[in-house]
């Protein structure tokens, strides 16, 4: 408990420092202008100026001490600003000394603008701390100011380097923030080979091929609770993060090697290959990630009235799924209704309704739509090409519908669609292949799973004979 | 009474005393009475919460509309998930016989379990120090995902692709009913709203003539926990699981009584929730409410619910696939009776199964006996609910979850010391493998891993907070800000725990 509120009244330095600054500049500023007689104010207000402000800078040399304790900042810098500190509130002390003995010498003077200079030093060590000491420059400095790997999705990750495209990801979006460019908490920068290899305060961050030994190994398994846990203060690292770090520094910690130059074990061949598409899946989210203003109410409460679900996909969002379970009579000149709805409708469920041909035209001007499912209903091959416009579609659902392959192939323009269901529709025998050689990228689910018929199935196993 | 009387001063002073103290009394005694009932409500309406108020206070996540608690609602985000169909195999089957294969354990067999092991432990009947039980199962390597799956289920085996198994989960509970509720409630305790209602409650249902959550049981039992692990909690009780038969009256007493037409039905209804109404009027409790909008659906689903649980309108070879058995309450049957109910929309799906207590007392309870027996009722119906919801769509926007409530010991259970008659695993707490798919999870993914004999978990350890979690979380919501105002504090399912699961997730 004591710990812990020494622990508050030292992170409060960072707050409080801004009062002794401002203060003192403010005193400063009115002893100057006390000379010049139309800006001049009474001695009794520079008086209570500094007073104020020398307390606050002491009490701000308390804090800082406390905060420097912790240990989370550069030594040497810490050690300058905690003297240059103690420097401004002594300084302003003897000022304030000089105001009560009303003397208005040259060492008054003196004093003055020393403890300007003071408070402009002391103010840059602390940010330097803060943020890192290359915080200021490194807006004006190009040469370090590579900026930060974009990720692209990995298609093949065995040709994929295993410390750009698997490691370094992992550091990016983990411990960047604190060991990175900006800041460099216990002297450890990540964000380069180099440094990763020199490691931090403690010593090296890794030692290759002894991923146990290594102090970064050590740390990401720490129990969140623990204080020494990295990434500090935030969830742990999933476990395939973990072991593909491990791995990593098992095989040498290399930094310019593909992933099929290594040996891989079962588990991380298959966290291996999770990464594999992953990454893209924002661009094939079934929610577009632009925003979309809200839908016309009228238009909606129109379908409502007819029974239709009509309901955004997510709070916060104005994209609508629109459901006609509740309303499997629909006509097909009822889907006009859908039009007005056409920048937000994204999910559409038809499934098991009565609509046919004609209302085709009406869907395919909703070019929003990314999920769309017709199965059951009297669609044939002759609506399909009013949907080649849909070209968001990435799942299509034909279940059950008289459509055959030769209507299917016009929806090959459909860049997008990952899933197209075609169980108990007309596609027979050699369609299938003829399918899948238009449809490279898409998921053709034929249907007709069988479930074989085993002997044991239908065995019921008895009591063993027993045996002594 | 005579003229005379009447104008008697006196008679009428009298009476007028009588009748004034008759009310006098009458009066204080009605009054106390409903006032401190009034004042005992009040406290359990604010108290129980009444989401509406909490909603109006804008501490409830989820609009909750009092005239219609299950039309339709917005998750937090777009869920991936849209249904969930849960799979409960209560008694808890054993890991080590069906996915968790340990050759280790099987060269240990016969041994007196190491002391290192019982140190600290309890269990629910090993006493002493019981041998070692090596798998009883053939297990082999399936599909290009390369998931143990035993002998035992042949047919799931074929579509080990699919799956995503959790192997190192873990619980606190080591009985049957705290366990069930745990993993359905968020605490062993009875009297917490289950995930079933929790996921109506937040997503309302799309079919306005069926329920939200439905519940089907088989094997004979109710699981342990009893219907409290489909209960409602304190969310209002409209949210609760509604249980279903698929044999006979799917839900009873839905039929008309004899003599009674559909008309006469409906005006009855009518009238009864015209005196709801009123009554709602005088008390404001939601609970009526629920009512109101309870007859009304229960007068939809005597149309609805025949049709929809109606399994013999399915294709014969639906029918083979699955491996249903006509007019017999089982497994098979609630699992067609499942897909069917997604199909329609409906939100939550729940099967229990009983019979699933290894504990070898007998031969029904042994795991190279009736542990076999038990499987093959499942195997094939479970393979054909991936296949079939798959092949129709819905297996993208369903989530299936499969399992038990804990695990099984990798000791043979010598129940008070003595050594069971049959090959047998008591419950056991450390480790036991719910497996997950569709709904957004990954396909052919094994997470987690436990130790050589499969005593705990080692890496990718999980409870039943964290499944939890996830599973809200593939229906769209953040576990952690999903919550009801209830006894004057914000409650969640997860109640202070859980994380989600992100490596399982596509």
């Amino acid at each position: 408990m004591l710990l812990s509120v020494t622990t508050v009244f030292g992170r409060l330095h960072p707050v409080l420092v801004h009062l002794p600054i401002g203060i003192l500049l403010i005193g400063i500023l009115l002893q100057w202008l006390h000379n010049r007689e139309s800006h001049a104010v009474s001695i009794q207000v520079i008086k209570i100026v500094f007073v104020t402000g020398m307390l606050c800078a002491w009490i701000s040399c308390l804090t800082g001490y406390v905060l420097s304790t912790s240990g989370d900042y550069e030594e040497g810098l810490v050690d300058w600003h905690m003297w240059m500190g103690i420097a401004v509130a002594v300084t302003a002390s003897l000022i304030y000394w000089k105001i009560v003995r009303q003397e208005t010498d040259i060492l008054y003077k003196g004093l003055s603008i020393m403890l300007l200079l003071l408070i402009m030093i002391t103010g840059h060590l602390g940010g330097s701390l803060t943020h890192g000491s290359d915080y200021l420059t490194a807006a004006l400095s190009e040469v370090d100011d590579a900026p930060l790997p974009v990720h692209k999705p990995i298609s093949n990750i065995q040709e994929a380097q295993l410390y750009a495209d698997v490691i370094q990801p992992i550091f990016q979006k983990e411990c960047y923030s604190c060991h990175g460019r900006g800041r460099q908490k216990g002297k450890l920068r990540m964000d380069d080979s180099v440094w990763i290899m020199k490691g931090g305060k403690g010593g090296p961050l890794l030692i290759p091929t002894k991923p146990d030994a290594s102090e970064l190994v050590k740390r990401i398994m720490l129990p969140t609770t623990d204080e020494h846990h990295m990434p500090k203060e935030k969830p742990a690292l999933k476990e395939s993060q973990i072991a593909l770090i491990k791995w990593w520094i098992e095989q040498g910690a290399g930094f310019d090697r593909k992933v099929k130059d290594f040996e891989q074990p079962g588990k991380i061949k298959t966290y291996l290959l999770a990464l594999q598409n992953s990454g893209s899946h924002d661009q094939d989210s079934l929610v577009p990630a632009v925003p979309v203003e809200a839908a016309d109410i009228k238009s909606m409460d129109a379908l409502k009235e007819k029974g239709v679900v009509v309901i955004p996909v997510a709070q916060n969002s104005n994209y609508l799924m629109v459901d006609f379970i509740n309303a499997v009579n629909i006509r097909d000149q009822d889907l006009a209704l859908l039009v007005p709805l056409k920048k937000q409708l994204i999910w559409l469920k038809l499934g098991n309704t009565k609509i046919g041909d004609s209302s085709m035209s009406y869907i395919g001007q909703c070019q929003s739509i990314t999920l769309l499912q017709l199965n059951g209903t009297r669609v044939s091959d002759k609506g399909l090409p009013a949907l080649q416009s849909l070209t968001r579609l990435q799942s299509l659902n034909l279940v059950g519908d008289s459509v055959t392959a030769s209507g299917i192939l016009v929806l090959k323009p459909l860049k997008h669609l990952k899933n197209l269901y075609l169980y108990q529709t007309g596609v027979k025998g050699k369609d299938w292949a003829t399918l899948a050689g238009s449809f490279p990228k898409t998921h053709l689910d034929t249907g007709g799973y069988k479930v074989s018929f085993l002997a044991s199935d239908t065995v019921v196993v008895k009591m063993a004979p027993k045996k002594d | 009474m005579t003229q005379k009387e009447l104008h008697n001063p006196q008679l009428i002073k009298e009476a007028n005393d009588r009748i004034l103290r008759h009310f006098t009394r009458r009066h204080f005694l009605k009054e106390s009475a409903m006032g401190m009932g009034a004042l005992a409500l009040g406290s359990f309406l604010t108290s129980c919460g009444s989401g509406a108020s909490a909603a109006a206070a804008g501490a409830a996540d989820v609009d909750f509309a009092l005239a219609h608690p299950l039309a339709p609602k917005l998750p937090m985000f777009p869920g991936k998930a849209k249904r969930v169909i849960y799979l409960h195999m209560a008694g808890a089957p054993s890991q080590l016989e069906l996915f968790d294969y340990k050759p280790d354990l099987m060269k240990l067999n016969g041994q007196d379990c190491p002391q290192s092991l019982l140190k600290g432990k309890r269990f629910a009947f090993i006493r002493g120090v019981p041998k070692m039980l090596g798998p009883q199962a053939r297990f082999e390597q399936r599909g290009s995902s390369g998931a143990w799956i035993s002998d035992n289920l042949p047919h799931l085996a074929t579509v080990a692709d699919e799956i995503c198994f959790l192997k190192a989960v873990s619980t606190d509970q080591f009985n049957h009913a705290p366990a069930q509720l745990l993993v359905h409630t968020g605490t062993p305790r009875l009297g917490r709203p289950s995930i079933g209602a929790w996921t109506t409650y937040g997503l309302g249902t799309e079919n306005q003539n069926l329920p939200g959550y439905v519940v089907l049981t088989s094997g004979g039992h109710f699981p342990d926990a009893g219907k409290s692990i489909w209960g409602s909690g304190f969310l209002p009780s409209v949210y609760q699981g509604v249980q279903c038969r698929s044999e006979g009256d799917p839900v009873l007493f839905i039929k008309n009584p004899d003599g009674m037409n559909r008309d006469l039905r409906k005006a009855s209804i009518d009238a009864i929730n015209n005196v709801n109404r009123q009554e709602y009027k005088e008390y404001n409790d939601p609970e009526i409410i629920s009512r109101i909008s309870q007859y009304e659906l229960a007068y939809r689903m005597q149309i609805s619910v025949p049709e929809v649980m109606n399994i013999n309108d399915e294709p014969q070879y639906i029918h083979d696939m699955y491996g249903t058995k006509p007019n017999e309450a089982c497994f098979a049957n609630n699992v067609l009776l499942a897909r069917k109910l997604v199909e329609k929309g409906v939100r939550f799906v729940q099967l229990f199964d009983w019979g699933w207590d290894d504990h070898g007392t007998d031969p029904d309870t042994a795991v190279d006996i009736g542990l076999v027996n038990k499987c093959r009722t499942i195997d094939k119906p479970v393979t054909a609910l991936l296949l079939d919801l798959k092949q129709r769509g819905l297996l993208e926007e369903t989530l299936v979850v499969w399992g038990g409530e804990f695990g099984r010991t990798p000791m043979m259970e010598n129940r008070d010391g003595k050594q069971n008659p049959f090959k047998g695993r008591d419950h056991h707490v450390d480790a036991f493998t719910i497996w997950m798919a569709g709904g957004g999870i990954k396909k052919g993914y094994s997470y987690g891993e436990t130790d050589e004999i499969g005593y705990s978990g080692v890496s990718g350890k999980v409870n039943a907070f964290d499944i939890q979690a996830t599973i809200l979380n593939q229906l769209g919501f953040d576990h952690t800000k999903f919550t009801y105002e209830f006894q004057g504090r914000p409650c969640r399912l997860t109640d202070v725990s859980g994380t989600v699961i992100d490596d399982i997730i596509a």
